[in-house]
């Protein structure tokens, strides 16, 4: 990854989008509308001006850069559309901040003076709210409440000093609900002022701090654009507009501290679980926590329009699962109203419906880990209910799902995947080879109920289609 | 008509006559009742069966006939030899080329010349007897014997137009009914199919419910689909008993020869473009057996006009040849017979009715032939326009029907099939989507069928008369003896 190096009054020419042209004079004072490359994390470098800090990693994410002026950071938004690939083979058309959806992560630090220059590349109008931000009423960004909307194609300018330390988010405040449902969003972090020695009272510091915000859309399978009308029944669950197993791992040094930063712009809240560790919430966005007030969990409750910053130490190595506990949040686009078919006796059926179906195949006659299993043919640009292989089969997963990987030794600043865990010999659930008579008795409590139906018995439920299409 | 013995006037009388009798022996029935005469009239009016033969009584056609029938009965019946096979066997156009036989005898025999009446009497008074002998004819009849006899053979074309025009409805029909058959034997199995998708359906409902994963409702909703696709079914199957029994009818088949009956699997393909509309009105014009029969009856008329200013004046001339021998009784002339010999005419005197109605009748009724000429020239092309547009609508039905309904749903069965596999759909919805595939190809057969029914109808309107209609040209009225009495043999046509 490549930090973009920009430089004042050099304005490089922005690609030009559809909707409404931006003139090159009234850009020409501003700074340079920076732009990612390609969908992996972008690990920031150390801050080049300002203040020091220690930059957060936004997941399959990047932060803004910005240029100093007068000593004020200035920065430069633009809302736009964009096209996201959600994973590989899956991308959706929505409306972002300087060509990615969510925008790029805001780092400040405690007591910055900055300034936004927000640019609207979109159809409409629209507004940026400091979601949590310390700030004069009239930069709060509610459009018709605190100032007017910015129109398409103009460019407003907010100004305001970073008061308090904290995770924050950004996200449009004129037409919302379509705005957001579009992806219009993203991080902002004001990072604390430092002592001489680098550290702050309340604030640890972390070796590992990722940032992500949590995002729901409703994409009819076989369709590219979010419907935005949707309240209930989304189908896609997304860490910054990313799906397992399109999210990149949360990479760890054994030993390293690692700090969770998650925002919830859902219509729903979201429980997040951390597999092998504890953790303490150390913040929201309304502030740290004090160590006092803290208790230890394994998973904390995101409700909607909150933050949640969670702090431990990793150190279990391994391969540890990080997901919302919500089981529809960990799967691609499903069929919420397909009947469950386990223990459904498909026999003598399977041929008649081939010969009006060709192509047809039994599925869920044991459940639907087949769907993880078989690559059957979907529908263009949608995401399986099921998918990601592990090094021990089908993972069975999409959504809100990412792998924490602990190891030994790792450089600090690496990132990079390290590959699946090596288990040392005998730390593996395995298949008991030994004889039955070993087993300590499998009891059932006495019971009175009636046995159940007996289900047909298990046979192969995954009949490879023979007969051409046509 | 002098009587005298010159030799030239004694030979114009027997070249009169022979004359008279050659004429009479040209009015002879037709050997094959015709049907060499409906079987050229036919020609190109057989629903594209071209050269397709009629029944003949003669033995070793009909053997070559049955022949030929049950090679075409061996395998699939093809729209040509349903054609063939009904204009050999079908008993309504036996029928109907028999009454032609019976027309043309009729009118044969209305043409033969009066028997010459002879008469004898025998008088007597105290003083002789008179024994007369006469033989007399009409003379009209003779004398108008060439006109009548081209009148007559315009009657006999008339006649054989229609008969041939009755024939060509009946190929027509047998084309019709053999793609009836044959789309309705089509949609058959399309019912069958969508039976089959919702009985698959129903029955995995059933075990749906049996194991608990569904109510009695969502199991009730499934049958409903298949109690409706047993509906339908029963109603294709007799759709399709009903369109084969009514083809074998047509085709004059039973019994064995009916139950042999191989119907093709599909109706043949919709031709790359509809036929444009340019020319037809003319081509209907020229070959529609209705007009062709309209201006024989107005020419008929027209000739017969002329005939008519001078017919009534002549209608009831006689001519006689009269012996008359007296004998007498008594007296000196007992035993002396006298003989006069001579020649006698009977002439009526225009007195009251000099030709006037007559001549107005004759050319009212050239009118109204002149009229019904235009009535059904007017009628030959409206219907052909209408029927072009018919056939062109049916085209562009049919042809987007095959070209972009069925693709669609075809298309929507696919993606539905995909959905299934990514469990975002249920085998349901898969199964609903394939019954609406089906019956979209259903109505693509409809549609095609209507196709070649409208281009039957369109063909039909071009070279025969009115489709759908039962008598397409009017029989020319039977025409009885002209009487040597009454008023003259204008026998006009129709009324």
């Amino acid at each position: 990854m490549q930090r973009r190096h920009f430089f004042s009054g050099a304005a490089t020419a922005v690609a030009a989008l559809s909707t409404a042209s931006v003139g090159r004079a009234a850009l020409a004072g501003l700074p340079e509308a920076a732009a990612p490359a390609g969908t992996a994390t972008q690990v920031p470098p150390a801050p080049p001006t300002g203040r020091p800090f220690h930059p957060v990693v936004t997941l399959n994410g990047w932060s803004l850069p910005w240029r100093m002026n007068g000593g004020v950071k200035e920065f430069h938004l633009v809302a736009e559309p964009v096209v996201r690939e959600f994973a590989p083979g899956f991308s959706v058309n929505l409306w972002g901040y300087n060509g990615q959806s969510p925008g790029p992560t805001i780092e400040v630090v405690e007591g910055d003076r900055v300034r936004i220059f927000v640019t609207n590349r979109l159809p409409e109008h629209t507004s940026v709210h400091w979601h949590g931000q310390r700030l004069p009423n009239g930069m709060d960004g509610v459009s018709g409440l605190t100032q007017p909307a910015i129109p398409a194609g103009k460019t407003f300018v907010y100004e305001f000093t970073a008061r308090r330390p904290g995770t924050f988010m950004y996200h449009p405040h004129a037409d919302e609900m379509v705005q957001m449902a579009m992806g219009l969003m993203g991080l902002w972090i004001t990072h604390p002022r430092l002592d001489a020695r680098g550290r702050h009272p309340q604030i640890a510091t972390a070796d590992r701090d990722i940032a992500f915000l949590l995002g729901a859309f409703a994409v009819e399978p076989g369709s590219r654009t979010p419907r935005v009308n949707e309240m209930t029944d989304f189908n896609i669950w997304s860490w910054n507009s990313r799906v397992f197993p399109g999210i990149d791992p949360l990479v760890a040094r054994r030993g390293d501290r690692v700090r969770l930063r998650i925002g919830n712009l859902t219509m729903t809240n979201h429980p997040i679980h951390v597999h092998g560790h504890e953790f303490e919430v150390t913040g929201t966005d309304g502030g740290t926590v004090p160590p006092s007030a803290r208790w230890p969990e394994v998973t904390t409750d995101i409700a909607v329009g909150q933050m949640r910053q969670i702090e431990f130490i990793a150190d279990e190595p391994g391969d540890w699962a990080v997901h919302c506990h919500k089981s529809h949040h960990t799967m691609g686009a499903m069929g919420h109203d397909v009947p469950t078919m386990i223990g459904v006796d498909h026999r003598g059926l399977v041929g008649r419906i081939q010969k009006i179906v060709p192509d047809y195949m039994a599925m869920g006659e044991r459940g639907m880990a087949d769907m993880g299993a078989m690559e059957m043919p979907l529908p263009e640009n949608t995401h399986p209910m099921m998918s990601g292989t592990g090094p021990f089969g089908p993972l069975e997963m999409g959504g809100m799902f990412s792998v924490l990987k602990v190891r030994e030794g790792l450089a600090r600043g690496d990132w990079r995947d390290p590959g699946a865990y090596a288990h040392p010999p005998g730390t593996v659930a395995r298949e008991w080879q030994g004889p039955a008579e070993g087993l300590p008795p499998a009891a059932a409590p006495e019971s009175t109920a009636p046995p159940a139906t007996p289900a047909a018995p298990a046979r192969a439920t995954v009949r490879k289609p023979h007969g051409a299409h046509h | 008509m002098s009587a005298t013995s010159h030799p030239q006037n004694r030979a114009l009388r027997w070249s009169t006559l022979a004359t008279a009798l050659l004429l009479a022996g040209c009015a002879s029935v037709s050997p094959d009742g015709l049907r060499g005469d409906v079987q050229a009239a036919l020609q190109g009016r057989t629903a594209g069966a071209d050269g397709a033969l009629l029944p003949s009584p003669d033995p070793a056609a009909q053997q070559a006939a049955d022949a030929a029938i049950n090679g075409w009965l061996a395998q699939p019946l093809t729209e040509e030899a349903a054609v063939r096979t009904a204009l050999l066997r079908n008993p309504g156009l036996q029928a109907r080329l028999a009454r032609l036989g019976v027309q043309d005898a009729e009118r044969v025999q209305a043409l033969t010349l009066p028997n010459p009446v002879l008469a004898l009497g025998r008088l007597t008074n105290p003083h002789e007897r008179e024994i007369e002998r006469s033989i007399g004819f009409g003379l009209i009849e003779l004398v108008t014997l060439p006109w009548r006899s081209r009148w007559q053979g315009s009657l006999r074309e008339q006649d054989t137009l229609a008969a041939a025009a009755d024939a060509a409805r009946l190929a027509n029909d047998a084309r019709r009914a053999w793609l009836r058959a044959v789309a309705a034997q089509e949609l058959l199995t399309t019912q069958e199919r969508m039976h089959e998708a919702a009985e698959v359906g129903a029955e995995l409902a059933r075990r749906m419910a049996r194991v608990g994963h569904w109510s009695r409702l969502q199991q009730a909703r499934e049958q409903a689909v298949l109690a409706d696709a047993r509906t339908r079914l029963a109603q294709a199957r007799l759709a399709a008993a009903n369109a084969r029994e009514a083809l074998a009818l047509t085709l004059g088949l039973w019994g064995a020869g009916a139950e042999a009956i191989v119907l093709p699997g599909r109706l043949a393909d919709l031709p790359a473009a509809p036929v444009p509309a340019e020319g037809l009105e003319q081509r209907a014009l020229r070959e529609r057996l209705d007009v062709r029969a309209a201006r024989l009856g107005l020419d008929r008329v027209a000739d017969q006009q002329g005939f008519a200013r001078v017919g009534p004046l002549f209608g009831e001339i006689g001519i006689g040849y009269q012996r008359n021998t007296t004998t007498g009784r008594t007296g000196a002339a007992a035993g002396h017979a006298e003989v006069q010999r001579g020649w006698a005419l009977e002439l009526p005197l225009p007195l009251w009715d000099a030709g006037g109605a007559s001549g107005a009748r004759a050319s009212a009724l050239v009118r109204e032939n002149a009229a019904l000429l235009q009535q059904t020239a007017l009628q030959a092309r409206a219907e052909v326009r209408m029927r072009w547009r018919g056939y062109r609508t049916a085209w562009e039905l049919a042809q987007a029907q095959e070209q972009q309904v069925v693709p669609l749903r075809r298309l929507i069965r696919d993606e539905t099939l995909l959905r299934y596999n990514g469990m975002l759909a249920s085998v349901w919805e898969l199964l609903a989507e394939a019954r609406q595939s089906t019956q979209a190809v259903a109505e693509a057969i409809e549609a095609r069928r209507d196709f070649w029914l409208a281009e039957t109808d369109l063909q039909f309107a071009l070279a025969v008369g009115s489709p759908g209609s039962a008598a397409t040209v009017a029989a020319a009225p039977s025409t009885a003896s002209p009487s040597s009495s009454s008023s003259a043999a204008t026998a006009g046509a129709g009324h």
